[in-house]
């Protein structure tokens, strides 16, 4: 078993017409033990910008904390928020730094842009940059997901659409994937605002 | 059996293996007394190499814990009691493959005969297999003998048959259940394919079978009603699945009495989650409690 | 796609030669789609090697896995069903073929073949059958079932397609109502196909759908699928 599904984890980020959402399952365990079920992967960073962190939880939890002191950093040096794209390379800047010894996480961002385009990018776990037009998924439930994705996906959802489609790709894909579930949450994150919705999901 | 036997001459490994347990192999564990058992003679194809064994044990996993190449299916929590009314038999249903659910909807309880039901835990395959070679091996017991096969005697045959491919990597965890004729207590007996099978009130087996033991051992007495020992049952397989990422699905129920078993409607633990907690679990109470919702689904 | 795995120095007999199936049983018609490609690691061993075959008038067996072995299994199966019908003067029914395939793999516990088989046909009520397997032979008759390379990415989305599972629209006890005709359960497969040979790389070149009806026997159709 490698490393990465010690935890297990599910990340969907999904682009709409002027809107992204960005999903996580809640569960946290040790292999087959169930220790958490609500353990979120997704994390705020900005009002509209939100980093998901699939992987092993100690890293998860180190990399938010690392993330967070980095953002804020940014905010007293440069005196203006941080945009997903400086976000994506700051994240995949300090990936790289642990070249040979990494963090065993794969971060996805999503938000929107200044213009308020939707942004989404994922990495690998050294800080590769990988985009996507349309949707990027993580986890141990990733290709599960991508299925889900591939099928519900369409150019310019709104964000109930959007919504509907990603928390449908998150608890079908997590319902076939023994390492992830219990629950999801779901973040809408449109211009005006950006909601938070937790899902029902099996708890088995 | 001898003709299996034969495959292994130029197996040094398994010439010791088949030594030991030369007198149930062929006898078919009944004893020499002429109670008329033929031997049950199963070819199974060999690799053809030095190690069979050895091939079969790299190759094919049934346990999720090593990577090879084949991932059999397997089960994972099973329970069985006895009380006063006679045996609760609960399983859950699902099966993985590797961390993949393969399915949600296997069925763990194999019915034997109207009286005999044993439990499938381990490789799935290795359970139906021999439990459904059990079955004709009661059934013709019953023909020869004109009564029914006690459950002990079931039980033990289905141990000298899986005991002659011991540590050829059989993988078998199961509970044989039933109720012997003219008796007034029911008999529950627990075998498994290293050979070992031992005789008590309350058994679970599987990966979720200690979150099971624990609910069970904190509700368990022998005077319960039905409808207690139901859900006491119940509980123990769902709390089992809620700790277990291996165990889900749905809840199968069977009751055995005197008169035979009977089966009950399966339960999905999904469903089964919300009756039991409606306001949401996992979340502690001092958080502060988000709307919880159900999504539409999306057509194409 | 399964791992390789090294064990030192010993005798490797397995390839995945990838590819995927799917089957979907339906109140009076089964379909089964599998794609038509067979490769070995990155390399195409050909675009055109059929995953399944028409066994009896009644029931298609479809199987993903080790090519070699998918065929040697599905001859021996072939040829037992000949000698079943040459002894009884009758088919062998889709239940006595899926119990008998059980059988027949679990014969090679111990040197198994490397396959995910689905037979797929009409019972003995006229009903759409589906059963499906593990390696060593353990049987269950299901609804639908995805199997192959692809399964992963598939077999979610016909859950939520078929088994109408997290669908707060759709309650239990409704879902029979919304199970699918023929047509959409044809549509179902190529769509999801078009899907999976867009992110699997062992999934493509062409798919053939069988349609399995208790009045029009067993029809196939051919279609093209992505060839990069």
């Amino acid at each position: 078993m490698s490393i990465t599904q010690y935890n297990g984890s599910a990340i969907v980020a999904m682009t709409g017409k002027n809107c992204v959402v960005i999903g996580c399952d809640k569960r946290l365990g040790q292999q087959a033990l169930t220790v958490d079920m609500n353990f979120e992967k997704v994390f705020r960073v900005k009002d509209k910008l939100y980093v998901g962190l699939p992987g092993l939880a100690t890293d998860v939890q180190t990399l938010h904390d690392r993330i967070r002191y980095r953002v804020n950093m940014y905010d007293l040096e440069e005196e203006r928020a941080i945009q997903p794209d400086n976000l994506a390379h700051m994240i995949s800047n300090m990936l790289y730094q642990k070249r040979f010894g990494p963090y065993f996480c794969e971060p996805i961002i999503a938000g929107l842009t200044e213009k308020d385009e939707p942004y989404i990018m994922g990495m690998d776990l050294i800080g590769c940059l990988s985009s996507a037009p349309d949707f990027i998924v993580g986890g141990t439930a990733s290709d599960n997901l991508y299925g889900m994705c591939e099928a519900l996906w369409e150019p310019d959802l709104g964000p109930d659409d959007l919504f509907r489609s990603a928390s449908q790709a998150l608890l079908n894909a997590v319902d076939r994937d023994a390492m992830s579930g219990w629950g999801a949450v779901v973040h809408v994150i449109t211009p005006e605002k950006t909601e938070t919705y937790h899902l029902q999901g099996r708890q088995d | 059996m001898n003709d299996f036997k034969q495959q292994f001459l130029g197996d040094t490994l398994t010439k010791t293996l088949f030594s030991e347990t030369e007198a149930s192999a062929t006898t078919n564990g009944l004893g020499s007394t002429g109670s008329g058992f033929e031997t049950t003679a199963h070819k199974f194809a060999l690799a053809p190499l030095q190690k069979p064994v050895e091939f079969a044990k790299t190759h094919i996993d049934n346990t999720s814990e090593t990577q090879a190449r084949i991932q059999a299916a397997h089960g994972t929590t099973t329970l069985a009691f006895k009380f006063q009314h006679g045996v609760i038999v609960c399983t859950d249903s699902r099966a993985t493959m590797g961390n993949v659910i393969a399915s949600q909807t296997v069925k763990k309880v194999i019915e034997i005969n109207e009286f005999l039901l044993g439990t499938m835990a381990g490789g799935a395959a290795d359970c139906s297999f021999w439990e459904r070679e059990l079955g004709r091996q009661c059934k013709l017991y019953a023909l020869r003998n004109k009564k029914r096969i006690t459950v002990a005697g079931a039980s033990k045959i289905l141990r000298n048959m899986v005991l002659n491919y011991k540590g050829m990597g059989l993988s078998m965890g199961t509970m044989i259940c039933g109720w012997d004729e003219d008796t007034t207590d029911p008999a529950l007996f627990y075998v498994d394919s290293d050979g070992q099978r031992l005789e008590n009130h309350l058994f679970s087996v599987g990966s979720g079978s200690t979150f099971a033991y624990s609910v069970l051992d904190a509700g368990y007495h022998y005077n319960m009603e039905v409808e207690e020992a139901k859900e006491l049952a119940r509980r123990a397989i769902y709390h089992a699945t809620y700790r277990d990422a291996f165990s889900g699905g749905y809840v199968r129920m069977y009751h055995i009495k005197q008169d035979g078993w009977v089966a009950f409607d399966l339960q999905d633990v999904g469903e089964l989650d919300i009756h039991y907690y409606p306001e949401r679990k996992g979340v502690p109470d001092n958080q502060v409690q988000e709307e919880i919702i159900r999504p539409a689904g999306v057509s194409v | 796609m399964v791992p390789t795995e090294h064990h030192g120095d010993q005798w490797e007999p397995y390839v995945d030669n990838g590819g995927s199936t799917l089957a979907i049983a339906g109140e009076d018609f089964v379909v089964i789609g599998s794609d038509t490609r067979s490769s070995d690691g990155y390399n195409i061993n050909t675009r055109y090697d059929p995953k399944a075959f028409k066994f009896t008038n009644n029931t298609v067996l479809a199987t993903t896995g080790y090519r070699a072995d998918c065929k040697s299994m599905a001859k021996s199966v072939q040829a037992q069903i000949t000698k079943y019908a040459h002894d009884h003067g009758k088919e062998m029914s889709v239940e006595a073929m899926a119990q008998m395939l059980s059988i027949m793999m679990y014969q090679k516990r111990f040197f198994s073949y490397y396959v995910f088989p689905i037979v797929a046909g009409i019972d003995k009520e006229g009903k759409g059958a589906v059963y499906s397997y593990d390696p060593v032979g353990n049987m269950e008759r299901v609804g639908f079932r995805a199997f192959g390379s692809s399964s992963a990415l598939l077999q979610p989305f016909i859950d939520d397609q078929l088994g109408f599972k997290n669908r707060a629209d759709i309650k239990p006890e409704e879902r029979e109502l919304h199970l699918p005709d023929l047509q959409q359960a044809k549509n179902i497969i190529t769509d999801v196909f078009n899907g999976a040979a867009e992110r699997d790389i062992y999934t493509g070149d062409g798919l053939q759908l069988f349609t399995i009806t208790k009045e029009g026997g067993i029809e196939l159709e051919e279609l093209p699928l992505k060839r990069d």
